[in-house]
């Protein structure tokens, strides 16, 4: 177990040293996300909707995507050269590449949501410091959710011919839960209502991840080659 | 080559069944529309549930459960007609769902005043129906049989397990938001020949859907023994 | 006294048939035999 975790770590720290040499992605997911808040900001009218209603909504849907966009760069990097061969050669277990692989994606997409979330509340004029933690919970706990389903479907995603336009229809459906739930949470969060009634969702999510986490983990090996 | 004849026997027997299905389709359509009592607060959009429901069943339940259940076996067993199998049902499957998310809507209009609502139903049936349009884009984006058997049975699998959780994630909204509720188009108390009728369309569009299913996956093998066949002939 | 809803059922019930019948139909003959 503890060899896995070592391997795991081995791979994400390969490709998030790749990541930041080049930061591409990070910087084109950070430059969607400001632009997204500022269109949303410019594009409402004040005196219709108060922005604390429309405030979760916004922010799941620039996390969202930030994410896809930082999920196609995943299996990307090693389509090239056919490095993935290397990859799957080494010592390491399959398991091991997956976890890896999932924990620089989430690493990747966790940056930018940490520095998405104050620049939000910056837009938004919506102070965050007195619900930050459960917040960062909740977000933690939806990003692994559509992390770990979006790297497995990334492995698959970048053998086909439409790429990155098929990794978005893959992943689509299984976004509702993760980020639904964690819209309906930070909503709740926005409104200091009290634990026991968002409590429902936080269950939901976390078995959701707890199963996904699992299942993706054990069907990883059958989108590789023999 | 025994694969072939056989094959072309199952795509007999396939049509024949389709046939039976078709047809009692049409007794259910004639049983619902003139032999079926109109609903007194619904009108008569009301009979749009006995088509509906039915449908609904074999896109969300049965079709995706074989899709499921196939792919799982296809991971373990690695039989690609398995794997042809659990396509056919999802092709079949998606033409269920879009029926489902055609009458919904129009019947929702006569009882909520809207086309859509966040109806728990026509939610799952949604989603589950973007499992299925994902599912038909990636076999087509895949040539290698091999691997597209497999990329399929890892999302077939992966939306079998998304099933459950659509279902609770649109229950806890139903539950915990509250809803416009003008009437609900769930489950009325039905009296007896309404029951009748729906549960003789359950039938119906069932026997429908094997034979569907069958003509499909009869289909799918004799290409697939054809182009074997071509394979080892032009070694 | 119920609401007057019959087009909308035949628009349903039309929909549907179509939807079912053009997909067993285009089934049958690209399969026919091919």
């Amino acid at each position: 177990m503890g060899e896995v975790l070592a391997q795991a770590w081995a791979i994400a720290a390969k490709d998030l040293l790749l990541e930041f040499r080049s930061r591409t992605a990070f910087l084109s997911a950070l430059v969607f996300t400001a632009l997204v808040l500022a269109i949303f900001n410019f594009a409402r009218d004040p005196t219709a909707v108060s922005s604390v209603d429309l405030a979760p909504s916004v922010l799941w849907i620039t996390f969202s995507f930030a994410g896809v966009l930082g999920l196609n760069r995943a299996f990307g990097l090693e389509k090239e050269n056919r490095a993935i061969d290397g990859l799957l050669l080494s010592p390491a277990s399959r398991t091991a590449l997956f976890l890896g692989k999932t924990l620089a994606n989430l690493v990747f997409v966790g940056a930018v949501e940490a520095i998405a979330l104050p620049l939000f509340a910056l837009f938004f004029n919506v102070p965050l410091l007195e619900i930050l933690g459960p917040l960062v919970l909740v977000i933690a706990l939806a990003t692994v959710g559509f992390v770990t389903v979006g790297t497995l479907m990334s492995s698959m995603a970048v053998n086909t011919r439409f790429g990155e336009m098929m990794l978005l229809v893959l992943v689509l459906p299984f976004l509702l839960t993760p980020v639904s739930t964690a819209a309906e949470m930070t909503a709740r969060l926005f409104a200091h209502r009290p634990f026991a009634e968002w409590a429902p969702w936080l269950k939901l999510l976390a078995a959701y991840d707890i199963a996904f986490v699992v299942l993706c983990t054990l069907v990883f090996e059958f989108t590789l080659e023999e | 080559m025994t694969a072939i004849p056989s094959a072309e026997r199952a795509l007999k027997r396939g049509g024949i069944l389709m046939a039976i299905g078709l047809a009692a389709v049409a007794v259910v359509y004639v049983r619902a529309l003139v032999f079926t009592p109109e609903e007194a607060t619904q009108g008569l959009a009301q009979k749009i549930f006995y088509i509906h429901v039915p449908s609904a069943w074999v896109a969300l339940y049965l079709a995706y459960a074989i899709v499921g259940i196939f792919s799982v076996l296809y991971l373990l067993l690695k039989d690609p007609r398995l794997d042809l199998v659990a396509s056919s049902s999802a092709e079949v499957g998606t033409v269920f769902a879009t029926v489902v998310l055609i009458t919904g809507p129009i019947w929702g209009k006569t009882v909520w005043g809207t086309w859509w609502t966040w109806d728990a139903r026509l939610t799952s049936t949604l989603f589950l129906y973007f499992i299925y349009l994902a599912y038909l884009v990636l076999r087509s984006a895949v040539e290698e049989p091999g691997r597209r058997a497999r990329y399929c049975a890892v999302l077939g699998i992966l939306g079998a397990l998304l099933v459950p959780f659509i279902h609770m994630t649109v229950y806890l909204f139903r539950t915990l938001h509250p809803m416009p509720v003008v009437l609900q188009p769930g489950r009325p108390q039905l009296p007896g020949s309404m029951l009748i009728t729906l549960l003789s369309s359950f039938v119906a569009f069932t026997v429908f859907y094997a034979g569907l299913l069958a003509r499909r996956y009869a289909w799918a093998r004799l290409r697939a023994a054809r182009a074997q066949e071509e394979a080892d002939a032009s070694r | 006294m119920p609401p007057a809803n019959g087009g909308y059922m035949v628009a349903a019930y039309v929909a549907a048939g179509v939807i079912y019948l053009a997909y067993s139909v285009w089934l049958y003959w690209r399969s026919r035999d091919r």
